[in-house]
C-alpha cells in the first residue's frame, strides 16, 4: 500500500514538474517580466522578429540594429566608410575574374555582420 | 611633378602627354578642401598630381544629412569627368582626404587641343571611356551584391 502509494506521489509530481515546463517553453512574450523588458529597452523596442526557440541568430538582426543605434555619428559613418572600402574591394575582385561565386562573397563588414 | 602616370594620358607618347598636362592650372588644397561639389557646372576635369581625394554622396543617417564616402581616387587618377559629358554637372562632392596637388583641365582648352590634334583627342576619350566603364561596372556589382542582401532579409 506505501509502495503504491510512493509511485502515486511521485507520478504526480513529475506531471506536475512536465507541466511547469511545458508552460514556460509555449509562454508569450507578453507573459515576460516586464522588469527584464525595462532591463534592454532597446533590444526589446528593435526586436521586430519574436524570439523563438529554433530560429538562428542570422535571422534576427534586431541585436544588430541594437546596437548600431548606440554608436556614435561618427563611429557609424566610419563604419559605413569602410564597408564601402570592402564592397569595391570585393566588386574589384569580381571584375579581376568574374563568376558568380566571387560576386556574391561573404562580407566581412562590421557594419551589416 | 606627378607621383604617377595619369590614367587620362596611357598610351600617348611623352611629348602628347606633355601637350595635355600643359593645358592644366596646378590648385593646391589643404585637408578637407572641397575641390568641387554636387550639382556644381563642371567646367573642368581634374588629374590629381599628389594626395588622395574623397568622393561623396549626401545620405540621411538618424536624421542627419551626412556625406558618405562613394569613391577614393589617389595620384594618376582623374576626377570630375562630369566636365567633359553632358550635362556637365557634377554628380558627386569631391573633397580633399590630405594635402593634395591637382592639375585642373578645363573642357575648352581639351576641346580645342582634340581639334588640332585628333589622334590624342582620340587616345584621352578611349582612357576617359575606360575609367567611366570601369567605375560602372564596380558599382554594378555592388549594387547586385546590396540586391542580394535586401532580398536574402526580405525572403528570410
Amino acid at each position: 500500500m506505501e509502495m503504491l502509494l510512493m509511485g502515486a506521489v511521485l507520478a504526480l509530481f513529475g506531471i506536475a514538474v512536465s507541466c511547469m515546463a511545458f508552460g514556460a517553453a509555449t509562454r508569450s512574450e507578453e507573459e515576460e517580466p516586464v522588469a527584464a523588458k525595462q532591463a534592454q529597452p532597446e533590444l526589446a523596442k528593435a526586436a521586430s522578429v519574436p524570439a523563438r526557440f529554433f530560429v538562428e541568430p542570422a535571422a534576427v538582426p534586431a541585436p544588430a540594429v541594437a546596437v548600431a543605434a548606440r554608436v556614435p555619428m561618427e563611429a557609424l559613418l566610419l563604419q559605413i566608410e569602410n564597408h564601402v572600402r570592402l564592397e569595391q574591394a570585393a566588386a574589384e575582385s569580381f571584375m579581376a575574374a568574374p563568376d558568380a561565386v566571387r560576386l556574391h562573397s561573404r562580407t566581412i563588414s562590421p557594419f551589416i555582420n | 611633378m606627378l607621383n604617377a602616370h595619369p590614367d587620362l594620358l596611357n598610351g600617348l607618347s611623352e611629348a602628347d602627354a606633355a601637350r595635355v598636362l600643359a593645358l592644366g592650372r596646378k590648385m593646391v588644397l589643404g585637408n578637407g578642401a572641397e575641390l568641387f561639389h554636387m550639382g556644381q557646372e563642371a567646367e573642368s576635369l581634374y588629374v590629381i598630381m599628389r594626395g588622395h581625394m574623397k568622393l561623396t554622396l549626401p545620405m540621411q543617417v538618424r536624421g542627419q544629412e551626412g556625406n558618405v564616402l562613394v569613391e577614393e581616387r589617389t595620384a594618376g587618377q582623374t576626377v570630375g569627368w562630369s566636365a567633359l559629358i553632358p550635362p556637365y554637372r557634377f554628380t558627386l562632392t569631391a573633397t580633399a582626404a590630405v594635402d593634395s596637388e591637382i592639375l585642373a583641365i578645363s573642357r575648352e582648352a581639351l576641346r580645342g587641343l582634340f581639334a588640332a590634334a585628333p589622334e590624342i583627342g582620340a587616345k584621352v576619350s578611349l582612357n576617359l571611356a575606360t575609367v567611366v566603364g570601369g567605375r560602372l561596372q564596380v558599382f554594378q556589382a555592388m549594387w547586385v551584391r546590396e540586391m542580394q542582401r535586401v532580398v536574402e532579409l526580405r525572403c528570410a
